[in-house]
């Protein structure tokens, strides 16, 4: 949201480093998912071979070695992506403007204003999926290289238990997508949605 | 201090090819894409196996109680069939770029220092079962037909035509054993008898079943791998 004091309606306008790293983690997710699905399918999660495996329009790659070709290459861009935007709210304080505060949760209990819920709702909902990325990514470091890193891995407890937090950041993000989509087109109809793509 | 670069915008021409880029995920699934991500792979396979060598550590793997061991999550996976070796025919011929070539039966190998692990098998499909491996440590093999100092990598050739090659710092790994021990028992033919590589710092496709031959070379050969040659990474370093 810009400063709206001098302006009755503001145009909302994201600025090119924040869109650029919404259309990189977009792209990117979206190549980890399926070439991570195609991995799944080589021996699923739930189930292991008899298990119910992903239909192939999901999944990039064609085979378990291509899949895992893809993700070995995609996983730079993702987690690098999330690297440099990370420093990016850090040094330029967003992190203190750009995301869900204590204001936030308050305004959900007490608030009467329901704009006002729905913007708390919409800044929770996308500080919450960054926690989510991040487990991505130590999740699948630890079964990526449970020797090297065994205290990493150690941390998940099973295998099992391991390949199954790796594998809810599918769901998770899916449903993520969703929500998030509504709440921004609730909080600033197309024009907020425009604002990040364009 | 800010980086709030000025501001731009994307023309309605440039959202359409980044939305046809965000779709060409999707698109590439169905086809024959194994082209694609050959090319893929010869952009971050090298990337992937600096950052793997650079991981490498000759300190042991920490291993697992024998309580922890999954003795029915061990998957039987082989690439064509199941040679039946007859243990007392067995000679595993040790050879290449060495100062003393040799060949070993069973009874030489078993006098040389047993050595045991409980670890944990990691296989490239996802799966993983913590196995006890008891056999003699590659190390041991290496100190005893010394290799030249040229030597950087190992082939393993298998009964059924399974090739593997390793750098020679993974097979020197104090954990990189060729084992003819499983979970205490001695090793079944499925899980390659009567001699298989074991290693907690390889994925399982890198664990060569029913080696015959050891070869040290100073080069790669054209063929790497049975599945690197394939499409798998060549190092899969764990």
């Amino acid at each position: 949201m810009t400063s709206a004091k001098h302006k009755a309606r503001s145009t909302p306008s994201q600025t090119f480093l924040s869109k650029t790293f919404h259309w990189i983690n977009i792209i990117s997710l979206i190549l980890m998912i399926t070439s991570g699905l195609q991995i799944y399918n080589a021996n699923p999660v739930f189930g292991g071979r008899e298990g119910w495996h992903f239909p192939d329009f999901m999944l990039l790659g064609g085979w378990l070695g291509g899949g895992r070709n893809w993700h070995f290459t995609a996983m730079w861009l993702f987690s690098l992506n999330l690297l440099w935007y990370g420093l990016y709210i850090f040094v330029t304080r967003r992190w203190q403007r750009r995301f869900a505060d204590g204001g936030d949760l308050k305004a959900l209990q007490v608030s009467q204003n329901p704009k006002r819920k729905n913007y708390a709702w919409h800044r929770l909902v996308y500080t919450a999926i960054i926690p989510v990325l991040l487990l991505a990514i130590l999740s699948g470091l630890a079964m990526y290289k449970p020797a090297q890193l065994h205290w990493l891995s150690g941390l998940f407890g099973s295998w099992q238990t391991l390949r199954t937090v790796h594998f809810i950041t599918v769901p998770t993000v899916i449903l993520f997508t969703i929500a998030h989509s509504l709440l921004a087109l609730k909080v600033g109809s197309i024009r907020l949605v425009k604002s990040m793509f364009l | 201090m800010s980086l709030i670069l000025p501001k731009r915008t994307l023309s309605r021409r440039q959202l359409l090819q980044l939305s046809g880029l965000s779709g060409v995920g999707f698109l590439l699934g169905g086809c024959g894409t194994n082209l694609f991500s050959d090319n893929l792979r010869q952009i971050s396979e090298p990337l992937n196996q600096s950052l793997e060598a650079l991981l490498l550590s000759q300190k042991p793997v920490p291993e697992f109680p024998v309580s922890a061991i999954e003795v029915d999550k061990l998957l039987i996976n082989t690439f064509d069939f199941t040679p039946q070796i007859d243990p007392a025919q067995f000679r595993l011929k040790i050879d290449g770029e060495v100062s003393n070539p040799m060949q070993l039966s069973m009874g030489d190998i078993q006098k040389l220092p047993l050595a045991s692990m409980v670890i944990r098998h990691v296989c490239v499909e996802g799966w993983a079962a913590i196995v006890q491996w008891g056999g003699v440590r590659l190390r041991d093999l290496v100190a005893l037909v010394q290799p030249k100092s040229n030597v950087r990598y190992v082939y393993f050739k298998s009964a059924d035509g399974y090739y593997e090659s390793w750098d020679l710092a993974s097979a020197v790994h104090p954990q990189t054993l060729m084992a003819y021990q499983k979970n205490g028992q001695p090793l079944s033919a499925d899980n390659g008898a009567p001699m298989r590589l074991a290693s907690p710092i390889k994925l399982g496709y890198k664990q060569s079943k029913w080696v015959t031959q050891i070869t040290f070379v100073s080069n790669l050969l054209p063929l790497k791998g049975y599945w690197e040659d394939q499409g798998y990474e060549w190092f899969a370093g764990l």
